[in-house]
């Protein structure tokens, strides 16, 4: 789960890492009103969670109330990457002598966190490691001892930096590991951390992105809502039902049981049809569940439907059960293909053939797919 | 001799009076493996398939000798479960629940190794070794026995190759799932030696996917340590950049991790790479495996 830039903020707040003052709003008023609090320049910053929104422009700031008015009145009206900006938080603009940056993620081969820094900070962290990796220096950390000063140092001695900003900077990393371990992280981001013309440091934004799994336990201390965060309402209730579900631009409806074959199937179908989705169920498979994934799927205009599953862990002919059901009660008329294999193949087949699906019983998946663009000549 | 599984692997499953361990178990059995108990805590003193069920771990291994086992424990219980079951010898332990939080896979992870226990997952389908036996949820019958060598990082992938090889009657010596999550507790180089040293295995097939740098490790362990020959795909070519395709593993970040990183690193090593599944038979046939 991502949390917004004023959520994040607030716990780094908590952790004693310096943040900006500042107000969250979603109206004009209410920015003029917490800029009288915290007095101008002010900066206006989008509440969305994609990355990229400063270059997308749903980053302003405003020097008067005349400006803030404008500025926020145009970023509320804003759209970036398809979502629609319904919230702005109002922040203090620093003097800003010099940016940096931190972030701790999970390093996945060696199974470690890792915390990188780079002097580079900034919208263009992902360029610096492409084209100036010396400019970056990383270091693993183990998880059982945790992070300490004295290695926050020695990595931000490799930035070359003076000694009293170098003691600061290592105080806020070693707080930004303590969040990134109380919240269960997956990535936890200061991007970019600022010196400032005072010599002071301050965190100018807060990326912390918690990893769903982790949220039973986490959702009392979070008192944060967890449901409907995504910016597609169909990706929430894919969310809601407890499948992963990506909207696409196309016309073909997918479900697949696993992510690696629902990926492979679209590398397959490829340029020869348009999928509209992607929903992967994951080991959970019911009647229910995929009564549920066909109502969801058939919430946009669709073409044929393809599903590829396979019962290992999932008894894929009580799935079966759940989409003949859909069909019959929706008097469901579109071409379907279904490739279902494993424990229960044979009952499977008769199930869905009995809702009128055009069953293919070959392992490739290729089969299948021909199939579906023979039945859409 | 297989990898993993072989005579001397005596399992047991945790979680086994759950509703999907018991089915599981039966088709473990029905498979042929030897499964010698199971362990639920509370449970104890009940049976199931005719098994003895344990309250703990150590007591299930004194009374049993097993040396293996399959987890089929909820998410949130894994953590402490595993640490038990690592204190307690184990040797092989197969992590079969997905949804475990990754600051506990961590920690698992770590503890193994500094253990020596062998595992694998999480969110893995387990081991088959096609007429010997397996540990986790592999649908037997698309399995066939033979001399090609499975590594999978995703589950339902290493049942559509398994199925494609086995139409065209090549079979497999093992086939393994390596986990989908984005920390695993065994990585891609550590199953592919294996591999490389089983008498019984003539060729390694690599099912790999988006995300991470497992494919780009393999490659280097590829260039410098294996003869036999490999083919690999990787699935998520047209997956949308940036979008997150259910399991972490999945996310394509910037450039590390991305499909052309993965297939250029698999051609400088020599391993021919398959633009879809399918394509395996072609490989198959041109270096005669059966």
């Amino acid at each position: 789960m991502r949390l917004h830039e004023y959520e994040g903020a607030a716990i780094f707040e908590k952790f004693g890492i310096p943040v900006p003052r500042r107000g969250v709003v979603r109206t004009v008023e209410g920015a003029l009103r917490i800029a009288d609090e915290i007095g101008f320049p002010v900066v206006l910053k989008s509440q969305v969670l994609v990355g990229g929104r400063g270059l997308a422009g749903g980053i302003k700031t405003a020097e008067s109330s005349d400006e803030l008015e404008k500025s926020a009145d145009d970023l509320l009206n804003m759209e970036i990457k398809g979502l629609p900006v319904k919230e702005l938080m109002i922040s203090e603009r620093v003097k800003i002598a010099k940016e940096l940056y931190m972030g701790i993620t999970i390093d996945g081969y060696s199974g470690k966190p890792v915390a990188v820094v780079s002097t580079e900070g900034g919208v263009l962290i992902e360029e610096t490691a492409k084209h100036s990796p010396e400019k970056i220096a990383s270091v693993k950390i183990d998880p059982k001892l945790g992070f300490y000063p004295y290695q926050a140092q020695k990595l931000l001695r490799q930035l070359g930096l003076a000694p009293k900003p170098l003691t600061a900077c290592s105080d806020i990393l070693v707080r930004l590991y303590k969040v990134f371990e109380k919240y269960e992280a997956i990535i936890v981001e200061i991007n970019p951390l600022v010196i400032l013309e005072n010599g002071g440091l301050m965190a100018v934004d807060a990326v912390l992105e918690i990893d769903d799994s982790a949220l039973f336990r986490l959702k009392k201390s979070l008192s944060l809502p967890t449901d409907n965060r995504l910016g597609n309402s169909l990706e929430n209730k894919g969310k809601e039902i407890g499948v992963t579900y990506v909207d696409l631009d196309g016309d073909i409806g997918l479900i697949s049981s696993g992510a690696g074959l629902g990926m492979a199937s679209m590398d397959i179908i490829g340029n020869k049809l348009n999928p509209a989705n992607f929903l992967e169920t994951g080991g959970g498979i019911t009647a229910d569940l995929l009564y549920k994934c066909m109502e969801l799927i058939l919430m946009k205009d669709l073409k044929a439907i393809f599903i590829n599953i396979y019962g290992g862990i999932n008894p894929i002919h009580e799935g079966a059960k759940g989409i003949v059901k859909y069909i019959k009660d929706h008097h469901l008329t579109l071409p379907i293909v279904a490739k279902a294999l494993g424990n229960h193949q044979e009952e499977t087949w008769e199930i869905l053939r009995s809702g009128g699906v055009h069953v293919v019983t070959q392992a490739a998946t290729e089969t299948a797919v021909d199939k579906l663009i023979d039945l859409l000549k | 001799m297989s990898i993993l599984l072989n005579d001397d692997t005596r399992v047991i499953v945790q979680g086994i009076t759950g509703k999907i361990g018991s089915v599981q178990t039966k088709w473990m059995l029905e498979y042929g493996t030897k499964i010698v108990g199971g362990v639920t805590p509370g449970k104890g003193g009940q049976t199931v398939e005719g098994l003895p069920v344990f309250n703990y771990v150590d007591d299930a291994v004194k009374e049993t000798g097993a040396n293996a086992s399959v987890f089929f424990v909820p998410a949130i219980f894994v953590l402490d479960a595993f640490l038990e079951t690592v204190d307690a010898g184990i040797d092989l332990i197969v992590i079969v629940p997905e949804h475990i939080p990754v600051h506990d896979a961590m920690k698992m992870r770590d503890y193994a190794k500094d253990k020596g226990t062998l595992a694998l997952g999480p969110t893995t389908p387990g081991i088959l070794s096609p007429g010997k036996g397996k540990m986790g949820i592999m649908p037997a019958s698309l399995f066939a026995p033979g001399r090609v060598g499975v590594i999978s990082r995703s589950g339902t992938l290493s049942y559509e190759f398994a199925g494609i090889l086995s139409e065209k009657n090549i079979g497999q010596s093992t086939v393994v799932g390596m986990g989908a999550d984005p920390v695993v507790l065994c990585n891609l180089p550590e199953i592919l030696e294996m591999f490389e040293n089983d008498a019984d295995t003539d060729a390694v097939i690599i099912v790999g996917e988006v995300g991470g740098e497992q494919e780009e490790k393999a490659a280097d362990f590829i260039a410098h340590n294996m003869k036999k020959p490999i083919a690999s795909y990787i699935a998520g070519r047209f997956s949308p950049q940036g979008k997150k395709m259910g399991h972490a593993g999945a996310i394509v970040r910037g450039s590390a991790g991305t499909y052309d990183g993965k297939i250029e690193a698999f051609k400088k090593a020599g391993v021919t790479v398959l633009e879809s599944p399918v394509h395996v038979n072609a490989w198959a046939e041109k270096h005669h495996l059966r």
